[in-house]
């Protein structure tokens, strides 16, 4: 592979790495599959174009957090307050968000700025062409993993840790879990559109499709990361996982792109990636099992 | 202390199933008063007990704890107050959290969860205290999750937990019921012990007559959704488990199931 394939790959690993910090939140620390992410990382990427066309790339991100802070809660408003099945209420969300992505958007299903000014520009200023890109992206990724890592050891991030770990206890400790739902909910949402705001600013472009298997893509990162590194470990050794398992997922897909595989083809292999690797703990099972079978 | 007053709840009201689960139930308990709650499956108790927590809406009556208006705050606002255990240690604890983080957000119980520290290091030295108190070696064992524990002492940890931050009453459903006769003896020796040292309102629901007339200084005795019985002082002192079997045949509608009687 050429050195322009390798960090293409890596950047694309670590933004979407970022995603999956972000996913880890709802999916691993409240226990819950949120289906809101293929809408709003779409919604992320479609606040940054709109704002890059007119040159505020700063902007669009910003408002690309706090529309996606939004989104993550509504869905947990459906789900505590109406009492909507979870996946239910995610796919709802995602649904509705399909047309505000169009009304951010200007009704048209495609932005491209090209040759406007990006997040990467003032770096491209002062860092040699093949860092200027990787270098924000991980710093982005350090900062928000590490934030979030820090808000978890709080008082309120505890409660929203038991929250998904045991309701029945939290409930008898006097913590409002709904609230908590809600809070997990908008954070995890905010960072997925924080990652499609970046890729959006990556690809100096941004496609009302783009969200589309993201959910799929963020659960493929956390699980593959997870069977690399082990199921034990506490909260920091899971996003270490979730964010090495976004890396090494790219680098999967860039390798079959590159070996000639159609790029249609994608999706299918994503979600076979996630059965496999789903699968590993059981698998090795049914091994042992049959091994002590044999030498009974 | 706790009164209620007439409280009323009954399920799938307006069906065929309704069921008059609590019927005018009033009661009222001191300050530091522990009292226990005994009567057969279906009896009322843990409706009892869930009317009180919030968990059930009751449908009339009123809830007061120290004089204050409970009947319909919500349930996470009630635990403010109000510690509870369930029957099953495993509902006590948060499974993947540590024992030292499962106390760090018991000891914020009441208080406004900020963006602070979840684990204080001042905090620190007063959970291994309180631990130690427990005698079951816990206090070494901060950093293990919880999931690793065995009931007896995940029950005996939610206890912890329940009475870190004093509550103004302790809710306790046959929380020793699940465990084996040696630990169960021991987790009651502590409750016992955190209770009266604590002045602790508390009420303790259990299958087992000998621990109702044992341990506290009321027993309660309910059937098909009333208190039938409320024992205390000499009357209470005196009582023999036969003498109370008896009592509760001729004022109840319905005998002991064969689970009472162990």
């Amino acid at each position: 592979m050429a050195m322009t394939t390798i960090m293409g790959a890596l950047e694309l690993g670590l933004i979407l790495a970022l995603m999956s910090v972000g996913m880890f939140i709802s999916f691993r620390i409240l226990n819950i599959p949120d289906l809101t992410v293929d809408g709003s990382f779409t919604l992320g990427s479609a606040f940054a174009a709109t704002f890059a066309v007119q040159g505020q790339s700063g902007t669009g991100v910003l408002l690309a957090v706090v529309a996606g802070a939004l989104a993550g809660a509504v869905t947990g408003l459906l789900q505590t307050k109406l009492k909507i099945q979870p996946i239910l209420s995610g796919i709802l969300t995602m649904t509705a968000l399909y047309s505000v992505n169009l009304w951010v958007m200007g009704n048209k299903p495609n932005l491209s700025f090209f040759g406007k000014d990006t997040l990467f520009t003032p770096f491209e200023r002062f860092l040699p062409e093949l860092a200027a890109k990787i270098v924000p992206i991980l710093l982005l990724l350090a900062i928000v993993t590490i934030l979030i890592r820090l808000f978890l050891g709080t008082q309120l991030g505890l409660s929203l840790r038991a929250t998904g770990d045991n309701e029945d206890m939290v409930r008898a400790s006097s913590i409002n879990s709904d609230a908590m739902k809600i809070l997990g909910l908008s954070l995890s949402n905010a960072i997925v559109s924080l990652a499609g705001a970046v890729m959006a600013q990556y690809q100096v472009y941004a496609d009302i499709s783009g969200g589309i298997g993201m959910m799929v893509i963020g659960l493929a990162s956390i699980i593959v990361g997870q069977a690399l590194l082990g199921q034990k470990g506490g909260v920091t050794r899971g996003f270490v996982a979730a964010i090495t398992g976004a890396v090494v997922y790219r680098f999967i897909l860039t390798f079959a792109l590159q070996s000639g595989m159609a790029s249609n083809d994608l999706k299918i292999l994503s979600a076979a990636l996630v059965v496999i690797a789903i699968s590993i703990p059981e698998v090795k099972k049914f091994i042992q099992k049959r091994r002590a079978r044999r030498h009974a | 202390m706790l009164e209620l007053q007439n409280v009323n709840i009954t399920f799938y009201k307006n069906t065929v199933n309704e069921r008059r689960a609590l019927q005018n139930v009033s009661l009222r308990l001191e300050q530091g008063d522990f009292a226990t709650v005994i009567g057969s499956n279906g009896a009322g108790k843990s409706t009892l007990m869930n009317a009180i927590s919030g968990f059930y809406d009751i449908d009339s009556g009123r809830i007061l704890l120290d004089g204050e208006d409970i009947s319909y705050q919500k349930e996470y606002k009630r635990a403010r107050k109000i510690g509870r255990l369930f029957q099953d240690p495993l509902k006590g604890t948060a499974p993947n959290m540590t024992i030292e983080e499962n106390l760090g957000l018991a000891y914020t119980r009441g208080a406004r969860r900020g963006i602070t520290s979840g684990i204080k290091k001042r905090d620190h030295g007063f959970f291994v205290e309180k631990l130690k108190t427990l005698d079951l070696g816990l206090e070494d064992r901060l950093k293990t999750p919880v999931k690793l524990l065995s009931g007896g002492q995940r029950q005996a940890l939610t206890l912890l937990m329940a009475t870190i931050v004093t509550p103004r009453l302790l809710l306790l459903d046959e929380h020793t019921a699940a465990l084996d006769p040696k630990t169960a003896g021991k987790v009651l020796a502590i409750t016992e012990e955190i209770v009266s040292k604590n002045h602790i309102t508390t009420m303790m629901i259990t299958h087992n007559i000998q621990d109702a007339l044992t341990y506290g200084n009321k027993t309660i005795v309910m059937s098909g959704g009333r208190i039938v019985l409320e024992l205390s002082g000499q009357e209470r002192k005196t009582m023999t488990m036969e003498r109370l079997l008896e009592l509760y045949s001729s004022t109840a509608n319905d005998t002991f199931s064969d689970k009472m009687i162990l």
